[in-house]
């Protein structure tokens, strides 16, 4: 069971990496897509599936690691792939600064407050106009072809942010973050430091939608703050990730790829009841099947929780 | 140079405790809910936004005075209230705080999307009053003095409902302690939905008030969810009359933000005071409960 899963995996991988070559450009743009999906969810799985602590406004750190690498293309000239690895950085400082006070607060007051983030930072982006265009945004210099390294940069990131919940969920510190999700208090009384741990995982937690917000900045080519703070992204992320399963390895993935599909597929043709769509499935999901997809599967069959 | 005069100061002032009373009774609704389910609603916003909504309805086809329309939004949204009670949150309210969390960010914006294929994006107002009152130096607009005038006899009205009604009593009871409450005879069940249905009035007031002062759209709500949540720990959860005072606050806050930085930023010093407030007094200013 497990090699073929493995055997799966190194095909699937092999076929993605070399897919470009034979790929017409929609379909680069989409599968880079899907990529960025699977590395926000994950990302969001990271703080909010493990410890139980719900990011409202991740994609304030998707919006920090845009503006970023914007900023340092458009102002400073640094080539894009650097300036989005600064994205990555400054997503992290963020979610320091952010994280400080935000958690020593408990579950829904954490909630709101990065719900509360993400809604500042479209103000302060929207303000200082000088550095960041204001409302009327940041174009970057366009390159052509640009989408094949972006998809090797968006793919490496989705399987890096993956590899790292791996390595988080199948380690001591993954049990910490666990623990701290089932019941804090006794955490604490066990002599788990639980705020340093929660302020760890949130910050490996912003890294990759930083990077990511900095990636897909540079696919598109212009940014403005409506585009990059919406809190459909975090809806979105949410959704995947509950789907799939929250705090397992392969929910997230999981949970992107069939909700990224159905969104192309089926969603494309009824735009207006998106919304309607993810709310019925975040009641859906979490009135009938909390644990997700991968969720049941586990109880089910008895599987580990390092899948 | 940009002068600011004591009548200025005077104003904001004013104006910020106009603003703050109708905070603080869209927030005492949060707030009930929260001490009595530890449920943080984050669907109140939308509520108050479809409160908006009837309020516009009915003075559109109608041409009902917005403020009589008090007399259906609060009974129509009671009901909303109580139905989500039943229907959804009774199966969370045991729940680790993360379901019910996402249970009603859920609702919120079906909500949220149901508006808008029924009404669509269009900004909509009930154009009624208009104009200020004039007194000495200072100068108000209509619509605002009387919001907050209703906004206080609501409030009065709740708190009254809270302190001297057996019900209001048992309430209060179960936020104390539900198992107590229910050892002593409180159905807790139907305490919940009471609580949820007078939370849902509450906004679907504030949401009545609302209309007549700013634009109506799907996605107003949002700002209120966040705001009464400020509000509420400013006041400290579960401390209702700190609600009250948290409200105030609130107002004073972004008024005088509003004068001394820009209105723009207002809802950054909002956070930022939130932040503050939680960090040196993570209960709230007033003695509360930490969750």
């Amino acid at each position: 069971m497990k090699r073929w899963f493995f055997a799966g995996l190194v095909v699937t991988l092999a076929a993605l990496a070399l897919y470009p070559m034979q790929g017409t450009g929609y379909g680069v743009r989409t599968v880079l897509q899907l990529f960025m999906w699977i590395a926000l969810a994950q990302s969001w799985n990271l703080i909010s599936g493990l410890t139980g602590y719900v990011s409202f406004g991740h994609v304030a750190f998707f919006g920090m690691g845009a503006y970023t690498a914007g900023i340092l293309v458009t102002k400073l000239g640094w080539p894009w792939l650097l300036a989005c690895l600064a994205g990555g950085v400054m997503a992290m400082v963020l979610a320091l600064v952010i994280g400080w006070p935000c958690f020593r607060l408990k579950g829904p007051y954490f909630a709101i407050a990065m719900l509360g983030l993400n809604e500042v930072l479209r103000v302060i982006v929207s303000y200082f106009e000088g550095l960041t265009g204001g409302g009327s945004g940041l174009s970057m210099p366009t390159l052509l072809h640009a989408s094949v390294p972006i998809y090797y940069a968006m793919g490496l990131t989705a399987l890096l942010v993956t590899g790292l919940t791996y390595i988080i969920i199948t380690s001591r510190f993954g049990l910490r973050l666990m623990t701290i999700r089932e019941d804090e208090v006794a955490a604490e009384a066990m002599g788990i430091d639980t705020f340093r741990y929660k302020l760890y995982a949130f910050l490996l937690s912003a890294a990759g939608p930083g990077i990511v917000g900095g990636l897909a900045a540079r696919d598109q080519g212009y940014i403005e703050p409506m585009s990059v703070f919406p809190l459909i992204t975090t809806i979105t992320m949410i959704v995947m990730v509950l789907f799939g399963g929250k705090g397992t390895i392969w929910g997230p993935v999981l949970g992107a790829v069939l909700l990224f599909t159905f969104q192309e597929i089926v969603w494309a043709r009824f735009i207006y009841l998106h919304q309607l769509f993810f709310g019925g499935i975040i009641v859906a999901v979490v009135l009938l099947m909390p644990r997700g997809i991968l969720g049941v599967l586990q109880q089910k069959y008895n599987l580990p929780r390092t899948i | 140079m940009f002068v600011i005069t004591p009548a200025m100061v005077g104003q904001v002032v004013i104006s910020g405790l106009l603003a703050g009373a109708l905070y603080a009774m869209v927030a005492l609704g949060l707030g009930l809910i929260f001490g009595v389910m530890r449920v943080l609603n984050v669907a109140h916003g939308s509520l108050l936004m479809l409160g908006a909504y009837t309020t516009f309805w009915l003075f559109h086809w109608f041409g009902l005075n917005p403020y009589l329309s008090l007399l259906v939004s609060m009974p129509a949204l009671f009901v909303v209230g109580v139905v989500l009670q039943s229907l959804l949150v009774r199966r969370v309210v045991d729940a680790p705080e993360l379901s019910s969390l996402l249970l009603m960010f859920g609702v919120g914006i079906a909500l949220v999307n149901l508006t808008q294929l029924a009404f669509t994006s269009d900004l909509r107002s009930v154009e009624y009053l208009t104009g200020s009152f004039v007194l000495g130096p200072f100068a108000f607009s209509k619509s605002r003095v009387i919001a907050c005038a209703f906004a206080i006899v609501i409030t009065a009205g709740a708190f009254w409902f809270l302190q001297k009604t057996r019900l209001g009593k048992a309430l209060r009871a179960v936020s104390q302690s539900r198992e107590v409450a229910q050892v002593c005879g409180v159905n807790v069940q139907r305490i919940h939905m009471l609580a949820f249905g007078l939370a849902s009035a509450l906004a679907a007031a504030g949401g009545t008030l609302v209309a007549v002062m700013v634009a109506i759209q799907p996605e107003m709500g949002q700002v209120y969810t966040f705001k009464s949540f400020l509000v509420i720990v400013l006041g400290g959860a579960g401390n209702y009359p700190g609600a009250l005072v948290g409200g105030l606050l609130l107002g004073l806050v972004e008024q005088l933000s509003s004068l001394f930085l820009t209105t723009q930023v207002n809802e950054a010093v909002a956070y930022v005071l939130l932040v503050l407030v939680l960090l040196v007094r993570p209960t709230g200013l007033f003695k509360g409960r930490a969750s």
